[in-house]
């Protein structure tokens, strides 16, 4: 019909193009990543690249109608492209300004577990020197509820929380009779390895609307040879205990975390199952951490990241098949880093932060009333060096806190948008500055990233998981409903 | 023994590659390699050293790794200077106190 | 297929000059009332007053001395008390503008537009037209409050300027609680001084339907051969939201813009996040259509996993996403809670083999022109 122009018609009259801010890093031999300013991702082979970069690439080759809709290049059919990008930017920080405040009150370091990778717990019945008085408590929740964030997450941590259960009712019930004239999205948890759990405790969990995040390391000798204590039981205490919340509590309101240690590297499948079989929806494949204990028996250094990148692969793709034979389970790191690429969100996931999420995505309020940036800024503080330590609840104000030089020049150091390699990184945006962890590891906030093994074990799954995506599109596809979830 | 180096060197035309690009490789790969860098005529030369001896292959190998990665900085920085002014204005934008507009309304609700 | 216009024999004219009647069947109205009804004429009915008689009989009502009289054929029978309609008593011919017992009336507001998009349904004519909005403006006063739901439709309406802003005005005062769906191709609202014209409407439940057939602004443009439409368009979605305007972008599915479905809802998702709803829809086979039909037609049945990873994305980002105009044999099942029933009822139909279907009651069926001009090779009924 020759009253209709042909779509050759509608291509811009000149060829040539304006480049938008973006940043390229090899995924592998021949394809590399890039990212734009909004995070968005695009895989394009070096050629392509580089004819790209010249300002060679046709306007009619479809990478550069991929290029021009995802907002890496733009020309004059699409002058609306700066703003679009402008928009997804700012949603991408206002939301990392809205995200939940996480306070974490160590309310004992006591535990009945003796597990040779814990970071901080100490068997012990000295109440005294390892629990948290109601006054640190107090001046704990005011300083909680100073926080600007609508919303506020009060975890108890330990040692073994339930061992100072009283302070944990104290805490719950002091914070929801503040929070009725301030009206905050106010949520609890215990985090506990279930073993001491009762219906007098999981009444109150109920009533009180109290989340449980439990320990659960794998399947029954993999559990009780990581996690000693004394019959042990502690395999059989926590299903019991799961069992038993899910009754109570709902199914949903009881949550595992498994620890990776070096006898689980060769058993993903049987963690993955186990988690399974407990009919939990997913499992975040952890990284052993380098704090505590855990740093000092040098456990740490009993695998590497390698060992671990092939654990977290194996176990990914085992998760992806259970998916494809129909059964709904996710992997909660992955998760993470999916939401990062895909949505203008922040998961809030304070090692994937930056600038770094210590203190602005979390508050650690010890056992002894000291306040750390950071959980693992506790765990450093156990080992002696407390560089993070913010100061104490009853001796400190809010601003003296939040404002100390322990929390600011860590997170400005750090920042990752400033740091060689990572200012040039394709995967800064899904990225961490992690200050602690660098700090505990190389002894600066920054360290060197080539060195870095944190630097390598994420760029490492970042890849993966976009050649996942490339390579099978029910992973694209499923890898997208993780990122909403 | 004596086919594996310890030593090698890279020279880069200073005419066609930032001194700077150069450094970034460099750093990248300080793994690998440490580079000691000088310029001779505007001749960019890099001395790598290795920390342990690498075959003639090995040798290969890492240098074109190096090469590779001082072009990417080379066109890393072409790009940032040329996207310098539309980052700018899209920085700006979406840190300015408009809304979703350009054209905000001023008192609307 | 109900035909919804047509010509009628005049059997006697009196006004000359077109005009509005509302159906009635009751001969008992008020002298004022009869004025603006056309009354459905059955035996032994007093007719008098009446501004117009729709008859069955050949022969001439009498005395019906002030009533123009037009002989209702049987494809108008539909016609029942309350519909409203257009008569032209010179030339015969009648269009029924608003049927009270359907949820599918839309009313034209122009056939005047600035795209002119290879698969349009109501091709778009270069003549003066606006007497269809004096007349919208009329028939909405006449359309009673408790109607549900009513569209507005092209053309494009929003050519109109300020007038289009005063219809939505009129609308909302004659019929507060009715649901209102524009379809739009939103470029007008670019300039944000109409948007917020708009929305300071304030309408309780208005909602614009405005299409982005492609992530690829070229590819846009040309479907709706028309250069920067991409660019206009997204910038009036943008507007409309930043005043808290409800939109939904809908999507018609051909071979032009299959090839890009899923980019294209991964591009919405992305950049148009918070839009309220996203259409994706099957092809009509009418108006532009039929002399394109060469470069727009593909099977519905070939590109239905293409549709079901399309509604995979936007449901995986929470949007709310609807498939409309496809036949349940047609798709695949995994886009069951996303699958309307959406034709309108006087174009819907289905196949004689469909009958033995054991789903047809779920099923949206296939619009007349479909089953007339072309429809899926791979129907088949349900066991």
């Amino acid at each position: 019909m020759s009253q209709f122009q042909t779509i050759e018609r509608y291509q811009p009259t000149r060829s040539t193009y304006q480049l938008l801010p973006f940043r390229f890093t090899p995924l592998d031999e021949h394809q590399y990543v890039l990212t734009n300013l909004a995070g968005e991702y695009i895989v394009l082979n070096r050629p392509s690249l580089h004819d790209l970069l010249a300002h060679r690439l046709s306007n009619v080759d479809p990478a550069y109608i991929d290029l021009r809709a995802r907002h890496f290049l733009m020309d004059e059919s699409a002058a609306i492209t700066p703003t679009l990008l402008s928009l997804k930017l700012r949603t991408r920080y206002q939301r990392l300004a809205e995200f939940t405040g996480l306070h974490l009150f160590v309310v004992t370091l006591r535990c009945e577990h003796s597990c040779p990778y814990c970071q901080v717990s100490r068997r012990s019945q000295d109440t005294q020197r390892y629990d948290m008085t109601p006054e640190a408590a107090n001046a704990a929740l005011t300083l909680a509820f100073r926080s600007p964030s609508q919303h506020i997450k009060i975890e108890f941590q330990g040692g073994e929380p339930l061992l100072n259960f009283p302070l944990i009712q104290t805490i719950v019930l002091e914070a929801e009779s503040r929070n009725q004239t301030l009206g905050k999205d106010l949520a609890f948890v215990i985090a506990t390895n279930l073993a001491l759990i009762n219906d007098d405790i999981l009444s109150f969990c109920r009533d009180h609307a109290i989340l449980l995040s439990t320990s659960l390391d794998g399947p029954k000798d993999l559990h009780n040879a990581n996690r000693p204590r004394p019959g042990g039981d502690s395999y059989e205490r926590t299903v019991r205990g799961i069992t038993l919340a899910r009754e109570v509590l709902g199914h949903d309101r009881v949550s595992a975390l498994m620890t990776t240690t070096e006898a689980s590297l060769s058993r993903v499948h049987d963690i993955i199952d186990e988690y399974v079989a407990q009919s939990f929806n997913g499992i975040f494949l952890r990284p052993l951490s380098p704090y505590g204990f855990a740093l000092k028996t040098r456990s740490y250094h009993a695998y590497n990241t390698e060992r671990w990148l092939t654990f977290y692969r194996q176990g990914l793709d085992y998760i992806i098949e259970l998916n494809r034979r129909g059964h709904d389970f996710a992997e909660y790191y992955a998760s993470i880093i999916l939401k990062k690429m895909f949505t203008s969100d922040d998961p809030g996931y304070v090692d994937l932060m930056s600038p770094a999420g210590i203190g602005i995505g979390a508050a650690v309020y010890n056992y002894d009333g000291s306040v750390y940036a950071s959980d693992e800024s506790r765990m450093l503080a156990e080992m002696g060096k407390d560089t993070f330590k913010l100061g104490h609840v009853l001796t400190h104000t809010y601003e003296d806190l939040f404002t100390s030089p322990a929390l600011l020049d860590p997170l400005e150091e750090s920042f990752a948008y400033s740091n060689p390699m990572c200012h040039d990184c394709a995967f800064e945006p899904y990225c961490g500055a992690e200050p602690v962890y660098h700090y505990a590891m190389h002894g600066d906030f920054v360290a060197r990233k080539p060195e870095s093994e944190f630097c390598r074990r994420n760029m490492e799954t970042f890849r993966y998981l976009i050649l996942k995506m490339e390579n099978d599109p029910f992973a694209k596809r499923l890898f997208l409903q993780w990122a909403n979830r | 023994m004596s086919d594996n180096m310890t030593t090698s060197t890279v020279i880069f035309d200073g005419n066609v590659f930032s001194l700077n690009a150069v450094k970034k490789a460099a750093y990248r790969h300080l793994k690998a390699f440490t580079a000691d860098i000088s310029i001779i005529d505007k001749q960019i030369q890099c001395v790598l050293t290795f920390p342990t001896p690498l075959s003639e292959k090995g040798r290969l190998q890492v240098e074109n790794e190096f090469k590779k990665e001082v072009l990417d900085q080379d066109l890393r920085e072409q790009l940032h200077v040329e996207t310098a002014a539309v980052r700018n204005v899209i920085l700006a934008h979406a840190f300015s106190k408009t809304g979703l507009t350009t054209d905000e309304p001023v008192s609307d609700n | 297929m109900l035909k919804l216009s047509g010509r009628l024999p005049v059997l006697q004219n009196l006004n000359g000059a077109p005009y509005l009647a509302t159906v009635t069947k009751d001969e008992h109205l008020a002298p004022d009332q009869k004025q603006t009804r056309a009354l459905l004429m059955s035996e032994g009915m007093n007719p008098i007053g009446f501004k117009a008689i729709l008859t069955k009989e050949h022969r001439r009502v009498s005395p019906g001395q002030d009533s123009d009289v037009f002989q209702l054929r049987e494809e108008f029978e539909y016609l029942c008390d309350g519909d409203i309609i257009r008569l032209d008593p010179s030339s015969g011919s009648m269009r029924c503008l608003y049927r009270r017992n359907s949820d599918h009336n839309t009313i034209l507001l122009t056939e005047q537009c600035d795209h002119y998009c290879l698969m349009c349904s109501q091709p778009p004519k270069r003549i003066a037209d606006s007497w269809l909005l004096t007349e919208a403006t009329e028939l909405i006063s006449r359309i009673p409050q408790e109607t549900t739901c009513l569209g507005f439709s092209g053309g494009e309406p929003t050519l109109y300027g300020r007038a289009f802003i005063d219809l939505l005005t009129h609308t909302k005062t004659c019929l507060p609680m009715t649901a209102i769906d524009v379809l739009s191709n939103g470029r007008a609202f670019k300039d944000i001084s109409f948007a917020r014209q708009y929305a300071a409407i304030q309408h309780p439940d208005l909602l614009i339907g405005i299409p982005i057939y492609s992530d690829d602004p070229v590819r846009h443009n040309y479907v709706v051969q028309s250069q920067g439409a991409f660019d206009e368009t997204i910038r009036g979605i943008l507007n409309l939201k930043s005043l808290n305007q409800r939109v939904e972008i809908r999507i018609v599915i051909h071979r032009q813009t299959v090839g890009r479905l899923v980019k294209t809802c991964e591009f919405i998702a992305r950049n148009l996040l918070f839009v309220d709803h996203v259409a994706l829809m099957g092809l009509e086979i009418t108006g532009f259509t039929r002399p394109n039909l060469e470069v727009l037609w593909i099977d519905p049945y070939e590109y239905r996993d293409v549709l079901s990873e399309a509604v995979g994305v936007l449901n995986s980002y929470g949007m709310h996403a609807s498939v409309y105009n496809h036949q349940l044999c047609t798709v695949n099942s995994d886009i069951g809670s996303n699958y309307r029933k959406s034709i309108s009822d006087w174009k819907n139909e289905y196949l004689d083999e469909c009958r033995a279907c054991s789903r047809i009651q779920d099923c949206g069926g296939f619009f007349s022109s479909s089953k007339n001009h072309k429809h899926s090779k791979y129907i088949k009924p349900f066991r």
